[in-house]
């Protein structure tokens, strides 16, 4: 019998502690970090199987907690099959577990499972994905933050309202405990013959790049699809669309400002790849303001949240279809901050960027040049495809407004990315920055 | 789903020791439906806008239902709002609201006293055999409590009023429409923990006692602070901790530090009460160039427990109260602050942060540095986060009370009514008017005093040290600086604030600290290191640093 006390006591706290830091979901750079075991609900006995909430805790007093499942001396139960299997057990069996400091409740749409087949998919910046029954993928969140995922939110509106590009939702666990409310997990249909979006743009532009294009036409025009649905139910409070309010836009170009603001401070001066937009920062801020003052109208809605190529799938076949995956947010920002309701606009913006990122990826990785003008056209395509479909009430009032929006929205994720690439790929530096200097050389309306 | 809806929160019974308070006049923040009167759909529109702004806690003037005798501290009905403000569904809606940004809210209770108009006072005047005749605190004599003191002079002569329809004298400590409650009665006490029960259903995350001294009366005593209203106030922190984890207990009681600390019991009381006298001294500390009054009101204020925190102010919806410092420093402070006699008001002035520094933008920030180093929380006043100016010509405190200046538009953006409908006109004055000063010509300019203190409020709530930590008095040789350590866990920071009007320089004794170097907290610009001498720091006219003292070479220090 696996007690609670059992399942702590067999853990090596300072191997726990090694192995935590280096995980690529370990959202936290910070060099003084001390790594605890708070508490481990046990989910299962045969085998034993817990769920720990681990503690990092950093030297100003803040802390960040993440999940792990947890077997006898093993802090990564996800790796061995009998225990994911009884994950999934409990999860297909919609198992309600009461522990010392909270319950974990699980749901699940389809039929009950015995003994569900399972294989690890792989580990991301945030989660760890695993295949039940080649039917279902069980997405585990390792950084826990109160509230609801949105990505939980944002599949049960999508699957609920009959938008059918993205895999539907299948179940979920939750856990309401003493210290916090939080999704632990969530699971969806699993898209067979899905080939990754980012991977088959690449593909297709060594060998197909016309139909990569076409591709990227049906693309906006799902994603518009999407936004519409997402914008079309006025009943649900964490749905309905907001109108943006008096100073929103103003509090929009006031944040990016300062993002704009800090990653100028921080700009390496001996890096060639930042020279274009080198001492410019002014001269972006005082854009960012010309531009915020064409833009009214439009909605507030839930988007994606952090939309790009890498968030797609395509299956292949004789009915190709693209899925949209991944509805968590930018995995670097809080919750709270993830849920809010922004232009749809957004969205679009992260997948334009995407098309810079492909472009370039094609060379540094690939070894191939894109087609000459390929980004343009794909930026094109993919919008009169999205624009289509849309619901124009959604955005801003006249071509010009949506333009210049997009455009802000473009900065603030180029931004993003050239403060990314600058702490981890200083390689992939060029793609932000040529962004920038785009957005500068592009005539005001 | 936790019963308190603190669904997007972690629990922590310790919250409101890092966080940032802001204090909101409801009737004056926005307009959602175009009456001329700011109300809670309106307050919901601009949760956005104080999101971004960085505060953690927003704190309502009372709303209840009231006839508005006294700014709504007169409650006729504490389970409905005034119509003014929306409904129980509007509160309901924004409450969420303003949960699923990571906002919390408290509200103002009256636990002392009712309105004359509230049914509970009507019943009870009714009939000597009425129910609830006990509710009230009745006397057929009104030479009972002779002790207790009069609070409102200007207006009252007596504590006792004599009530035709009762037949009988009631007793009220502040206006005679403010017969206080019986709490000798159970049935108040059971009535008063469902009025709190009520409010935290709907998800409300604390209040602020107003007027707590004064719940119980004794013969012989005068009337504040009895050992029965404390004995009360543990009851109502007890049943709010068994039923409602989470919630804060906020004791407004106007006295000098070592009274109020009794206000938070062993920290089974009230979890925070403001700190009024370190106040008025922040403000005399920066005319008179010294950090000594700063310096000497702490080193007054005793220790409290852990699990409490003091709420620090530089403004409110109040006068300035002068209460708790001596005559001499009245005179003082009236001579410095309130060259108009139009600017007095009761013991205090009637006016709001920036006209009182004369707009000046380096006495403005120094003054919230030095507000956000001291050990508690701060709680700022709305509108002062764009340096809005007052209207002394609006009576009473209203002077301090006008329309949230959101853009230059008409009406300053507050309201789409008639200007004559407004409750009351917004500021137009070239330099504090709502063309000159407002929210949105402050969030397009990057330099502006509002981006400024959005910066710094991050910048404190990133560090918990100064909600958390110890306070640690330097007392350097030059008296016009203000220097402190602050410590908690692995973090120590160190806070310099320079009082005078001309450059400084300034030598500190870090030799505790020898070894680690100071990185100033705004730009991250690493200092040298400390070593053995004394540590020399020259700054601006009334210019501040707040450094991190980092180890570096992780060898201690």
């Amino acid at each position: 019998m696996a007690t609670e006390a059992d399942l702590v006591r067999s853990i090596d706290a300072d191997a726990l502690a090694e192995w935590v830091v280096d995980q690529r979901w370990f959202a936290s750079k910070a060099r003084d970090v001390t790594i605890g075991l708070l508490e481990v609900l046990v989910l299962d006995e045969r085998p034993p199987l817990g769920l720990a909430l681990v503690e990092a805790r950093f030297a100003a007093g803040t802390h960040d907690l993440y999940q792990l499942l947890v077997g006898p001396g093993d802090f990564e139960a996800l790796t061995s099959t009998p225990q994911v299997q009884a994950l999934a057990r409990l999860l297909t069996r919609e198992a309600r577990v009461q522990g010392q400091h909270g319950t974990i409740a699980f749901h699940w749409t389809g039929e009950r499972l015995q003994a569900p087949a399972v294989r690890l998919l792989g580990a991301e910046q945030s989660n760890t994905s695993i295949v039940i029954d080649d039917s279902a993928v069980l997405k585990v969140f390792r950084r826990l933050e109160p509230g609801d995922n949105p990505e939980l939110e944002m599949l049960r509106f999508l699957t609920n309202h009959g938008f059918d590009h993205v895999p539907a939702l299948m179940g979920w666990y939750a856990l309401e405990g003493e210290l916090l409310d939080a999704t632990l997990g969530v699971a969806q249909e699993f898209v067979h013959d899905g080939h990754d979006g980012w991977e088959r743009t690449l593909d297709l532009l060594s060998t197909e790049p016309d139909r990569a294009l076409e591709d990227l036409a049906e693309l906006g025009g799902v994603v518009g699809r999407m936004h519409s649905v997402l914008g079309s139910d006025i009943t649900d409070v964490d749905f309905a669309p907001d109108d943006p309010g008096e100073e929103g836009l103003a509090l929009l170009t006031a944040t990016i400002d300062e993002e704009v603001e800090r990653v100028f401070l921080d700009l390496p001066e001996d890096l060639e790849a930042v020279a274009p937009i080198m001492g410019r920062g002014e001269e972006i801020r005082d854009r960012l303001q010309l531009m915020s003052h064409v833009v009214t109208g439009g909605k507030l809605i839930r988007h994606h949240g952090d939309l790009h190529l890498g968030q797609t799938l395509r299956t292949g076949g004789t009915d190709p279809r693209w899925y949209i995956i991944d509805f968590e947010g930018e995995p670097a920002r809080p919750l709270l901050e993830r849920r809010r309701k922004r232009s749809p606009l957004r969205d679009v913006a992260g997948m334009l960027r995407s098309f810079a990122y492909a472009a370039s990826a094609s060379r540094i990785l690939r070894g191939r040049e894109a087609p000459e003008g390929w980004e343009a056209e794909a930026r094109a395509r993919f919008l009169d495809g999205y624009i289509t479909e849309v619901d124009a009430a959604l955005l801003p009032a006249g071509d010009a407004g949506i333009r210049q929006l997009l455009a802000i929205y473009e900065l603030e994720k180029a931004v993003y990315e050239l403060r990314y690439e600058l702490n981890h790929r200083p390689d992939w530096v060029a793609i932000p920055v040529a962004g920038i200097a785009r957005l500068l050389e592009e005539p005001l309306t | 789903m936790n019963p308190s809806g603190t669904h997007w929160f972690e629990t922590n019974p310790l919250w409101f020791k890092t966080a940032v308070f802001y204090e909101i006049y409801l009737r004056g923040f926005y307009d959602g439906n175009g009456d001329g009167s700011g109300d809670f759909r309106g307050l919901t529109e601009k949760l956005d806008y104080l999101q971004w702004l960085g505060i953690d806690v927003i704190w309502l003037l009372p709303m209840y239902a009231s006839p508005l005798r006294d700014g709504g501290y007169d409650i006729s009905d504490f389970y409905t709002v005034h119509p003014d403000y929306g409904t129980i569904d509007d509160v309901q809606a924004f409450v969420d609201a303003a949960h699923e940004r990571g906002i919390r809210v408290i509200a103002d209770l009256v636990m002392n006293h009712t309105s004359s108009d509230h049914h509970w006072f009507q019943e009870s005047r009714s009939s000597p055999d009425n129910p609830k005749r006990n509710w009230y605190v009745w006397s057929d004599t009104y030479e009972r409590y002779q002790e207790a003191r009069i609070i409102f002079t200007d207006t009252e002569t007596s504590n006792w009023t004599w009530d035709e329809e009762a037949g009988a004298y009631y007793w009220h400590r502040f206006f005679s429409h403010q017969p206080d409650l019986n709490y000798d009665e159970p049935a108040v006490q059971e009535a008063m923990l469902d009025v709190l029960r009520f409010w935290c259903d709907i998800g409300l995350d604390g209040f602020r006692l107003d007027a707590v001294p004064y719940l119980y009366e004794r013969e012989g005593t005068n009337c504040e602070n009895l050992p029965e209203t404390h004995a009360f106030l543990k009851r109502v922190r007890k049943t709010i901790d068994e039923e409602y984890p989470d919630k804060v207990l906020l004791a407004e009681a106007n006295q000098w530090p070592e009274d109020v600390v009794e206000y938070f019991g062993d920290g089974d009381e009230c979890h925070m009460a403001f700190h009024f006298p370190v106040m008025p001294r922040m403000f005399m500390s920066l005319r008179r160039e010294e950090a000594t009054p700063i310096y000497e009101i702490l080193e007054r204020t005793p220790d409290i427990p852990e699990t409490c925190q003091w709420g620090l102010f530089l403004r409110n919806h109040d006068e300035l109260t002068l209460e708790m410092v001596t005559d001499e420093e009245r005179d003082y402070m009236y001579a410095e602050y309130a060259k108009d006699p139009r600017m007095k008001l009761n013991v205090g002035i009637r006016r709001r942060l920036a006209p009182l520094l004369d707009n000046g933008r380096d006495e403005i920030e120094l003054l919230h540095a030095i507000l956000f180093s001291l050990p508690g929380s701060p709680v700022l006043y709305y509108g002062d986060e764009i340096a809005m100016g007052d209207n002394v010509y609006l009576g009473d405190r209203d002077g301090v009370r006008t329309p949230m200046q959101w853009t230059g538009d008409r009406n300053g953006g507050f309201s789409r009514a008639d200007f004559a409908q407004l409750y009351a006109p917004p500021l137009m004055d070239p330099v504090y008017g709502f063309q000159a000063v407002n929210v949105e010509a402050q969030l397009r300019t990057p330099t502006s005093q509002l981006r400024w203190l959005r910066r710094f409020i991050a910048l404190r709530k990133e560090h918990p040290v100064f909600g958390l930590g110890t306070y640690e008095p330097l007392a350097p040789s030059n008296p016009k600086i203000f220097a402190h350590i602050r410590r908690f866990e692995d973090d120590i920071a160190l806070c310099v604030h320079n009082l005078a009007r001309s450059a400084q320089a300034v030598e500190l004794d870090l030799s505790a600290y020898e070894g680690r170097t100071p990185v100033e907290m705004l730009g991250r610009t690493a200092f040298p290191r400390i070593g053995e001498l004394p540590y020399l720091l020259t700054l601006a006219p009334r210019g501040f640093f707040w450094f991190l003292l980092e180890d570096r070479d992780g060898d201690g220090g």
